[in-house]
């Protein structure tokens, strides 16, 4: 039976671009800042990186296929470097790609970048992607929070919560990440803003407003990641160090979109990677033992079912989770700390690592403002797709 | 040999009527904004003769499949692509039907289902229509958007022809050519006169004639008018007392072309009794008339349709939706969608016929895969073909986007739960007003799927629709 990641893999060093509509810098400038930073935080040479993994999931905005953008922007010499996309989920599967590579051991030190340009694309939100020539000739082609969006009918009806209990909980969902977001120098959006802003916003994708959306930036974030006997032969003290506790990715097998028995209120993918995270993790009791979230908010409703999928609200009351205060800055289990994808936006392919720098930087101390007291372990969770057809994934940072 | 009847006959119409009160409104300035009386039917963005002949055909197949497919339109949107092979696969018809396009005259469907009844053949007669027009024309007005199918066949069925007579004559009422392609129409007074004098009353008194028939035992009439008071003016002449069904159509839905005859058989065998007899013309550089006795009775698919839909009463939105208003739509409408003729040959039956499978542990599946996706299933499985498109469906999840591409927003679609147990995302269509609930049934349209700007192409596939449409409320 497999043992697991838990302990095996340690981030050495993290760094983060500014999100933000970067249109003085290029995805090169964007993983250069990011890799300077994290280079910096490992306090290692270059050299010493034996293998790279690049996250991007939008060539036609970004830096094409393959990994060769990544070696040619770093210039990293006779390593092997692969390009990784699995949708939004694409930061995370280049950090996974690092971990499982210093967890086997082939590695001592990996490298994790993820970049995306989205504010090439000549206009806001994401650019529309063919789904292939067979699925074109009969798959919608529906916007991304036109996908997300149909949560919240399906969640409706099944749990009985009204129109406006659940619009008023997902507008209490972008409050708080806009209340977090005030304080990030790195976020894209760093202005608070009230809920009847919010509530009152023209629809996008019904029945997500324009606040119930992400924003749409250009950034890049990067780990660095070694042993943790390495990081200490490198001089790193045991609580200077955050460990991968647990890294899991569940795919859809397409049993939502073709098969019957899914009701459309939730997301299975999320809830098998957290049940697996958790178990890797040692943790059993996630409403205790996780101290703080970023989940994938890419639209408020998805954060809302994320919340149950996760486990840390019971089943059709996050809305009234959320308008408790239970997942504010000062809540139980504070999420989105740094105002999450609806304040930095989501370029693509850097979002899980962004998500994995706030928690890395929480349990380090290192958070500035948005400091919280008593962070031991904190999760992240992306979620590539659509709700119907989803990548799924779920990590755990915690100390050694 | 059993003489050939009728066997049925179906109409469709879109759900959108526009109210020509607002064209008269919106034009006053110009004086080009015609009568203002009544409606005319205006197909959606993702409507075309094809998938409005589907929708008709629909109405009027039964059990075994017919030998040959006509499809009948002036408006075809291929003019070197089988229009009734597309017919047939929507249909999910055997391959071996034998299909054929008619064009370039409204009466053609007239002529293929004359030529059906004569020629003792079980052929299924479809015709669409959805004709360019110029704003400030009276096409653009007076003409309407809609289908019409016939089914024939050996044996007694819904009517039997009694008499027909054909005409031709080069007469310009209105002319399209491919280079200009809109209509060009002659002065009203000329086409009146003439298609009484020189087309229907020779070509009516022939049909009766033939019939061993006068005018007087006609009760229904369907005769399609070039001009307004076209049939009054010949019906004296020609002893007919019947109501004209073409008159209520064109004011109703308008002028449905090529697709008018049929939608028009189709109503007066859902207005008739037993014994009835019919005139039915086809009219169009001449005419064929048919004198037929009603022998059964109409499915009600045209009386259904002249009375439910929804108003259109933007002008703009008129405009969008036939073609005739250039929004540029932005950088969000850029996306590819080329059709690849390989994948179109290899997968276009089943993705026009709708047609899933059922696999080895009975889960029934669209589209079909190598591996089912049945939890417990372990390898690549054979499957039997199941059609999707009269299976009832419900609405498992919806969303009304209003931030992708579509011609005419918003974008509804969202997952659809069929009754035997198969699941499919799809686009919604003929959603007026609030997006149906999760739950809500809904019934399976053709459509266009998408269309490839670039290379003025277009692909069809199905699309959810509520389950039944509005009662009109405003009179015609």
């Amino acid at each position: 039976m497999a043992s697991g990641i838990k302990d095996k893999a340690v981030i050495l060093g993290m760094g983060c671009t500014e999100f933000g509509e970067r249109w003085d810098m290029s995805s090169d400038d964007l993983m250069v800042e990011a890799f300077t930073e994290a280079l910096a935080d490992a306090g290692i040479e270059k050299d010493r990186i034996g293998a790279a993994w690049l996250g991007s999931a939008l060539d036609d905005v970004n830096v094409g296929n393959s990994a060769i953008p990544l070696a040619t922007a770093l210039r990293l010499q006779g390593i092997p470097v692969t390009r990784v996309e699995n949708m939004c989920a694409t930061g995370t599967e280049a950090l996974r790609g690092a971990v499982y590579a210093v967890a086997s051991g082939a590695v001592d030190i990996a490298l994790a970048l993820g970049v995306e340009k989205l504010k090439d694309s000549g206009f806001g939100g994401l650019p529309i992607r063919t789904k292939g020539s067979v699925n074109d000739l009969w798959m919608p082609y529906g916007s991304a929070p036109g996908t997300f969006a149909q949560l919240a009918g399906a969640y409706r009806a099944k749990h009985g919560v009204s129109a406006e209990d659940l619009k008023r909980g997902m507008a209490h969902v972008s409050w708080k990440s806009h209340q977090n977001g005030a304080l990030s120098p790195k976020a894209h959006l760093r202005k608070a803003v009230d809920m009847d802003t919010i509530l009152n916003a023209p629809l996008i994708a019904d029945p997500l407003g324009l606040f119930d959306c992400c924003g749409v930036s250009d950034g890049a974030a990067c780990a660095i990641i070694t042993t943790p006997e390495i990081a200490r032969s490198l001089g790193r003290a045991r609580d200077e160090t955050v460990a991968v506790k647990a890294l899991q990715v569940c795919t859809s097998h397409g049993w939502e979109s073709q098969y019957g028995a899914w009701d459309g209120s939730y997301v299975p993918g999320t809830r098998t990677a957290a049940a697996k995270a958790y178990a890797e993790a040692g943790i059993a009791d996630p409403r205790a033992d996780i101290h703080m979230t970023e989940v994938h908010d890419c639209f408020s409703v998805t954060e809302l079912v994320t919340m149950e999928d996760l486990g840390l609200s019971d089943a059709g009351r996050g809305a009234f989770d959320y308008l408790d205060g239970r997942y504010d800055r000062d809540g139980a289990i504070p999420a989105q700390v740094d105002g999450g994808l609806k304040c930095f936006g989501h370029p693509v392919g850097a979002s899980g690592l962004r998500m994995a720098y706030e928690v890395h930087s929480q349990l380090l101390g290192r958070a500035g403002q948005r400091q919280l007291r008593n962070v031991d372990a904190g999760l992240t969770h992306n979620l590539g797709g659509q709700p119907s057809n989803a990548v799924a994934a779920v990590s755990i940072f915690g100390r050694l | 040999m059993a003489e050939t009847s009728l066997k049925s006959a179906a109409g469709y119409l879109p759900m959108l009527r526009f109210d020509r009160k607002v064209a008269r409104k919106e034009l006053r300035w110009s004086g080009l904004g015609g009568s203002g009386r009544g409606l005319r039917a205006v197909a959606g963005w993702d409507e075309d003769p094809v998938t409005m002949s589907v929708e008709a055909a629909r109405g009027v197949l039964g059990g075994d499949a017919p030998d040959a497919v006509v499809f009948a339109s002036t408006s075809a949107p291929f003019t070197d692509r089988s229009q009734a092979g597309i017919v047939v696969d929507a249909l999910h018809l055997p391959s071996g039907v034998m299909t054929q396009d008619v064009a370039n005259t409204r009466r053609a469907a007239v002529t293929a289902l004359l030529r059906a009844l004569r020629g003792g053949g079980t052929d299924l007669i479809a015709a669409g229509e959805k004709r360019a027009a110029a704003p400030g024309t009276g096409p653009h007005l007076n003409w309407g958007d809609g289908a019409g199918a016939a089914l024939t066949g050996p044996g007694p069925g819904v009517a039997r022809l009694l008499g027909a007579a054909s005409l031709h004559a080069d007469l310009l009422d209105v002319n399209t050519t491919a280079e200009r392609g809109t209509p060009y129409g002659a002065e009203d007074r000329f086409v009146r006169d003439e298609a009484v004098a020189q087309v229907y009353t020779p070509a009516i008194r022939a049909a009766l004639a033939d019939a061993g028939l006068d005018g007087a035992a006609i009760a229904l009439a369907v005769v399609p008018e070039p001009v307004a008071g076209t049939y009054r003016a010949l019906a004296r002449g020609c002893g007919l007392k019947a109501a004209n069904l073409c008159e209520e159509i064109a004011a109703q839905a308008g002028d449905l072309g090529a697709a008018m005859p049929l939608f028009g058989l189709a109503l007066a065998l859902d207005r008739a009794r037993f014994g009835d007899k019919i005139l039915l013309a086809g009219f169009g550089n001449g005419a064929d008339v048919l004198v037929l006795e009603v022998t059964g009775a109409g499915n009600g698919s045209a009386a259904q349709a002249l009375t439910q839909g929804a108003i259109l009463d933007s002008y703009t939105r008129f405009l969008n939706l036939t073609g005739t208003l250039g929004l540029d739509w932005g950088p969000r409408a850029e996306v590819n969608q080329k059709v690849s003729a390989s994948t179109l040959l290899r997968h276009g039956r089943d993705m026009h016929g709708f047609v899933g499978g059922r696999d080895r542990g009975g889960n029934v599946q669209f589209p079909k895969t190598p591996i089912p996706v049945r939890p417990d299933a372990t390898g690549p499985e054979e499957y039997d073909d199941v059609v999707l498109r009269d299976v009832p469906g419900t609405v498992a999840s919806i969303t009304a986007d209003r931030l992708n591409f579509t011609p005419d927003p918003p974008f509804h679609f969202g997952l659809v739960q069929f009754e035997n147990g198969a699941r499919v995302v799809m686009e919604h269509c003929d959603v007026e007003g609030p997006a149906p609930e999760v739950g809500a049934p809904v019934r399976m349209r053709f459509r266009i799927k998408a269309i490839d700007r670039q290379r003025r192409f277009r692909s069809y596939f199905w699309k959810a629709a509520p389950i039944a449409r509005p009662e009109l409320t405003q009179e015609a």
